[in-house]
């Protein structure tokens, strides 16, 4: 078995679930067929046992004892080949299932990192969850029930044939009679479907419930309302009791019909036996071994229907990733090359010169979002950078260039340190001078391992506050060409955003920033304010000037102070 | 940042709760047992009818095929029924069972005392709800009924082979300690092994979730080649724990199946010479070696099912655990004379040895409106907290009316001072719900008002649904700033007399937020505010101002006053304000 994750995932085939499945099934052709291999020998192992235990109990009635010690003899060998063809067919159908789930994991993951910030314009958090929670498991089982599927084929085919030179009518009973039993059970498997679906959606809305109390748990403690919460989820949860109870009604009936039909089949089987026996057709053992052969087939049949159930739901599965895989980027860049410079937004008429501390001002938040956004190269626009324009660079070379970094960037799980510094290269005293220039040297004073502490939840055991202010710190040391801050400071208090203002254009010297805001904290620090009303410039200058000169950029700016 | 606040109950306590659950209704176990017992019964007639059919077949007695088949049938549709009705009574049993376990939680995390909810944040206790509510789902559901039926199925087996004959079944013995050190070998070791597996396999999916939540941060800072690295890493951490929970089965399943074997042959082979020596008969050889065939799939279930029992077990710690946070108040008779709120020489320490507060004393005046400001990490929060009673001071005293506020019933305390602070979580359900948190009797004029005194009235009733819009995760999202409003409004409707505001309006576009803060203060006039400010207006327009730095109070008085003493309040008003000044830093 090779080590996994395999180092090259390869480039999937999306043309189709099924395309994918194939692709996925071909990219471990080898541990798949050898894991078909042991399953049938498993199996096989096992159809036979009947027979040999036939074959004994024959040797007992002819107190035949060399033929009594040779069958155990036999039956004990059946059993040692059973447990390792066992073992060695779970492996391999371990081994197949993580390898399908790990690459479908890679692929996905490569992928929604290349798609960037196209991903969550194109798709649902749910649909994306999904994927976690249970397609790359979906897609798993479908690999690993090929395995015990192929081993089962063959042993119904197996005891078919046995019984078929025994007496043609039992094993055609037995070859038409199994798929039968399996197909009749069909009709529970509708309404056992939707009630489990129900109890499924049920359980999920519980847990929400359970997730949205804990959340909301401090505002609660705040204020008091406990009782409310503690009657609505008893309700909840007693609508999920009665949704499992009415799960196990049908599951129940599934439970003993899984029983009773095989049943029938065992007592038909059985009495043509004994007919044969009593007749003195067969050996009495022989007769065991119908017994025996009715009772093995239970298995490969529930495994039949395992199979069918597992390749629908993979199918499923496969045709969600590769929703996600087929997803092409929104924004794509050229070959150009530019020597940077001025970045300049046409529609807007917002300019950014090489090396100042820009502010952006905007009369609705929303504006400078969409300026950001063109000027970063998230959407598409009239920008140039230096003489050239910007949609001609390749997008990587923009990304590394250029920064934007906005409120909804999130930190990421790991160790603090690592997760600030993305570029991987700041030394120790950069750091210290990042987290000093975003006022966020006391956040990671406080952690009990400081910059060691390991970043969990995406940051939510900070405060809103506090995450900006590490999040600020990140694209400090980032320290890319041209730097855009998107509200860096809407939720840091008054003291700390004046000290952040002052800070920054020292952390940023000789870079070029831009940062919108609205706050006159910050705007009283920088080099030059404009002013965006209806998505275009109207009046920039010092923060001073404007301030005389635009009574409109003094309402947006004063928050209509009187 | 794993901060493991939230304790864990002990094998003890999991062993009684355990025991107490499983005899709680008698009754209902008792029947779905006898059922149970009563199946396996049934299945266990046809390897004897068989076993008498061969000895009726070898001495040629006559043998009526129909009705030997027709019983054949009649058993195993007798044991067909009678397992639908026992696995629907324990299905039953179980999730009235699992209903309750799950209710006793929440109901204990609702009671959790509010210094740990404040302390432990959400993240262990979201775990706790979902994951080992989950957990114990599948063990309730599947593992302990599995289990249960399994060891009746085996004990009337084992049973019915000494009825056949205790001699036979003397030999087949030896399968027993292979079965058993082999298990006891495993079951050491697996449930690490599973825990381990499960939690790389969760840090996995969790990895992904995270780059394609975080997609666009992904692009923007680069990091493609580091999540790929990390997607990687993930990886081998989960094949390795997958690896060594696969070695453990490699070594137990090919033991216990040759296990299993063993007894079939040896009933074969030690019966079929003790028939030899005519010491038993045909039948008893038949039947027994049957019986030993089908004491395989019990057993089997039963080994399958047992680790799962004990990754239920590591659950059901976890969540009665939650039950053992001692208590942080101890309510007295004490009872307050008046509304006036008094912080004396206050310490406080969320970690021993180091006091984030250093000797605060505070008085605040039935009425009036106080706003603290001061840097991040001076102490304003906590002592937000310490007003609204939450934590109890480390030294010194709180009090209001003269009680103090920590020996207040949780229900008096909060009729007396609620907090609000600056997270806005909408709960699930209707914005009606939403707002009838702290008063559910409230009719809808008072909620109308209430939202108009925070400036919402126009957003929801531009609702399609209005007050009926269904809301939280999976309705309508609310913005943030909608949400601190809502998270307001339940605070105007709750009506306490002391409220201490911790950036409540911070999520608030600024003009908005001022007029919000205006319309607030008119509906709550009379009313004690504490206002931890975030906005330097909201300080403006306070009767008194408090700047808190490094855990003390540096300066307090009127807006005026503080900016014509000129000291670092003063400073922070000039620059904000635009006149020019030296900058604090």
């Amino acid at each position: 078995m090779r080590s996994l994750p395999e180092a090259d995932s390869g480039v999937p085939d999306i043309r189709s679930p099924l395309h994918y499945l194939w692709w996925t099934a071909r990219r471990q052709t080898l541990p798949l067929l050898m894991g078909i291999g042991f399953a049938i020998l498993w199996m096989l192992v096992q159809a036979l046992m009947p027979a040999v235990l036939g074959k004994g109990i024959d040797a007992v009635t002819a107190k035949d004892t060399e033929g009594l010690l040779l069958w155990s003899g036999v039956l004990l060998g059946l059993g040692l080949i059973q447990a390792l063809s066992g073992i060695m067919r779970h492996r391999m159908a371990v081994y197949n299932w993580l390898a399908a789930a790990y690459r479908t994991v890679q692929l996905t993951s490569k992928h929604a990192a290349k798609l960037g910030a196209t991903l969550p314009k194109r798709l649902s958090t749910g649909e994306v969850v999904s994927v976690g929670n249970s397609d790359i498991a979906h897609i798993g089982n479908a690999m690993d029930i090929l395995l015990r599927g192929t081993g089962s084929v063959l042993a119904i085919v197996a005891v078919t044939v046995i019984l078929i030179s025994a007496s043609l009518p039992l094993g055609l009973l037995v070859l038409f009679g199994v798929p039968i039993m399996a197909a009749a059970v069909g009709p529970l498997l509708r309404p056992l479907h939707r009630r489990q679906q129900a109890q499924r959606e049920l359980s999920g809305e519980l847990s929400t419930r359970a997730a949205d109390i804990v959340a909301g748990l401090r505002v609660l403690r705040g204020i008091g309302g406990e009782q409310v919460f503690a009657d609505r989820y008893r309700s909840g949860s007693q609508r999920l009791r009665q949704a499992g109870v009415r799960v196990s009604v049908v599951e129940s009936v599934l439970e003993g019909a899984q029983i009773v039909l095989p049943g029938l089949l065992i007592a038909i089987v059985t009495g043509i036996g004994a007919t044969f026996a009593v007749a003195g057709d067969i050996p009495t053992g022989q007769l065991v071994s119908f017994y025996l052969y009715a009772v093995f087939l239970i298995g490969p049949m529930r495994t039949l229907t395992e199979a069918a159930d597992k390749l629908t739901k993979g199918h499923v599965a496969a045709g969600r990733v590769i929703g996600i895989l087929s997803i092409e980027p929104e924004v794509t860049g050229g070959t150009g090359t530019s020597e940077g410079g001025v970045l300049r937004d046409s529609y807007s008429g917002v300019t950014l010169q090489p090396g100042m501390l820009t502010a952006v001002a905007a009369a609705e938040p929303d504006d400078a979002i969409v300026i950001a956004d063109r000027l970063g190269r998230y959407a598409d626009g009239d920008v140039t950078f230096g003489t050239v324009e910007l949609r001609t660079l390749p997008i990587e070379e923009v990304r590394s260039r250029i920064l934007v970094a906005d409120n909804g960037a999130r930190l990421f799980n790991g160790r603090l340190r690592d997760e600030l510094d993305v570029r991987g290269k700041a030394t120790d005293e950069e750091v210290r001078r990042a987290l000093h220039a975003a006022c966020a040297t006391d956040i990671v004073e406080a952690l009990p391992d400081g910059l060691d502490a390991e970043v969990a939840e995406a940051g939510r055991e900070f405060s809103g506050g506090q995450q900006q202010r590490l999040r600020l710190a990140r694209a400090l040391l980032a320290d890319p060409e041209v730097l855009i801050l998107v509200e860096p400071t809407s939720a840091v208090d008054a003291h700390s955003e004046a000290r952040i203002a002052e800070r920054l254009a020292e952390a940023r010297a000789g870079r070029t920033t831009m940062i919108c805001t609205t706050s006159p904290l910050v705007l009283d620090r920088v080099d030059h304010v404009m002013y965006v009303a209806d998505g275009r410039v109207l009046a920039e200058g010092t923060h001073r000037q404007l301030l005389d000169s635009s009574p409109e950029y003094a309402a947006t700016v004063t928050r209509g102070e009187d | 940042m794993a901060r493991e606040i939230l304790p864990v109950a002990d094998r003890k306590q999991v062993r009684a709760y355990a025991r107490r659950l499983t005899l709680k209704y008698p009754r209902a176990l008792a029947t779905a047992l006898a059922l149970h017992g009563l199946a396996a019964v049934a299945g266990l007639v046809v390897p004897w009818q068989l076993g008498r059919l061969v000895e009726d077949i070898q001495h040629g007695t006559p043998v009526n095929v129909a009705v030997v088949a027709a019983a054949i049938g009649v058993f195993l549709l007798l044991q067909g029924v009678l397992t639908r009705y026992a696995v629907l009574a324990s299905a039953k049993l179980g999730e009235k069972v699992l209903a309750e376990l799950r209710e006793e939680f929440v109901d204990r995390v609702l009671g959790l005392p509010l210094s740990t909810v404040e302390r432990a944040g959400s993240g262990d206790l979201i775990t706790r709800t979902s994951r080992d509510v989950d957990a114990l789902s599948r063990t309730v559901r599947h593992a302990v009924p599995e289990t249960l039926i399994a060891v009746v199925t085996f004990t009337i087996t084992i049973g019915a082979l000494l009825l056949v004959s205790p001699l036979i079944m003397l030999p087949m013995l030896v399968a027993g300690p292979m079965i058993a050190i082999s298990t006891r070998w495993y079951l050491r070791r697996a449930r690490d092994g599973y825990l381990r597996e499960n939690a790389a396999y969760a840090d996995m999916t969790e990895g992904l979730a995270e780059t394609v939540e975080g997609a666009r941060a992904v692009e923007a800072l680069g990091l493609r080649e580091r999540r790929r690295l990390r997607t990687d890493r993930d990886i081998a951490r989960s094949y390795a724990a997958e690896r060594y929970t696969l070695r453990l089965r490699t070594t137990w399943y090919p033991a216990v199946e040759l296990g299993y074997v063993i007894p079939v042959v040896a009933a074969l082979l030690v019966g079929g010479l003790f028939y030899t020596n005519s010491w038993v008969e045909l039948d008893q050889v038949t039947t027994a070696t049957l019986y030993a065939q089908q004491l395989i799939d019990p057993l089997d279930r039963f080994l399958m099912w047992i680790d799962e029992l004990q990754v239920g077990a590591a659950s059901m710690a976890r969540l009665l655990g939650v039950a053992n946070v001692p208590d942080d108040r101890s309510a007295t008779t004490a009872r307050p004379a008046g509304e006036l709120l008094e912080a004396t020489d206050v310490r406080y320490a969320y970690r021993e040895g180091r006091d984030v507060l250093h000797g605060v004393s505070l008085t605040v005046r039935p009425g009036e409106r106080l706003a603290m400001v001061g840097p991040s990490g001076a102490g304003k929060s906590t002592l937000g907290r310490l007003l609204a009673g939450i934590h109890g001071p480390r030294t010194g005293s709180v009090t209001v009316g003269g009680a103090p506020l920590v020996e207040l019933p949780l229900d008096a305390l909060r009729g007396h001072v609620a907090l609000v602070t600056q997270e806005h979580h909408v709960f699930k359900g209707t914005l009606r719900d939403n707002l009838l948190i702290a008063r559910p009797d409230a009719p809808d004029p008072a909620v109308l008002k209430a939202l108009e005194a925070v400036d919402a009235l126009d957003w929801v009733q531009g609702l399609p649904s209005g007050l009926d819009t269904e809301v939280g995760s999976g309705g309508l999202a609310v913005p943030p700033a909608q949400a601190q409003q809502l998270a307001l409004a339940r605070l105007v409707l709750a009506d306490p007399h002391t409220l201490v505001l911790d950036e409540a309006t911070s999520l608030i576009d600024p003009r908005a937020a001022r007029h919000l803060e205006r319309s607030l203060a008119a509906v709550l006039e009379g009313r004690t505010v504490i206002a931890i400010a975030h906005r330097l207006y909201t300080a403006h327009d306070a009767d008194r101002v408090a700047v808190v730095e490094d855990g003390r109070i540096s300066e307090l008085g009127a807006h005026e006053d503080l900016v014509a003493e000129g000291g670092s309040y003063a400073a922070l008003w000039r620059s904000w304000h635009g006149t020019p000044t030296a900058t604090p830093s």
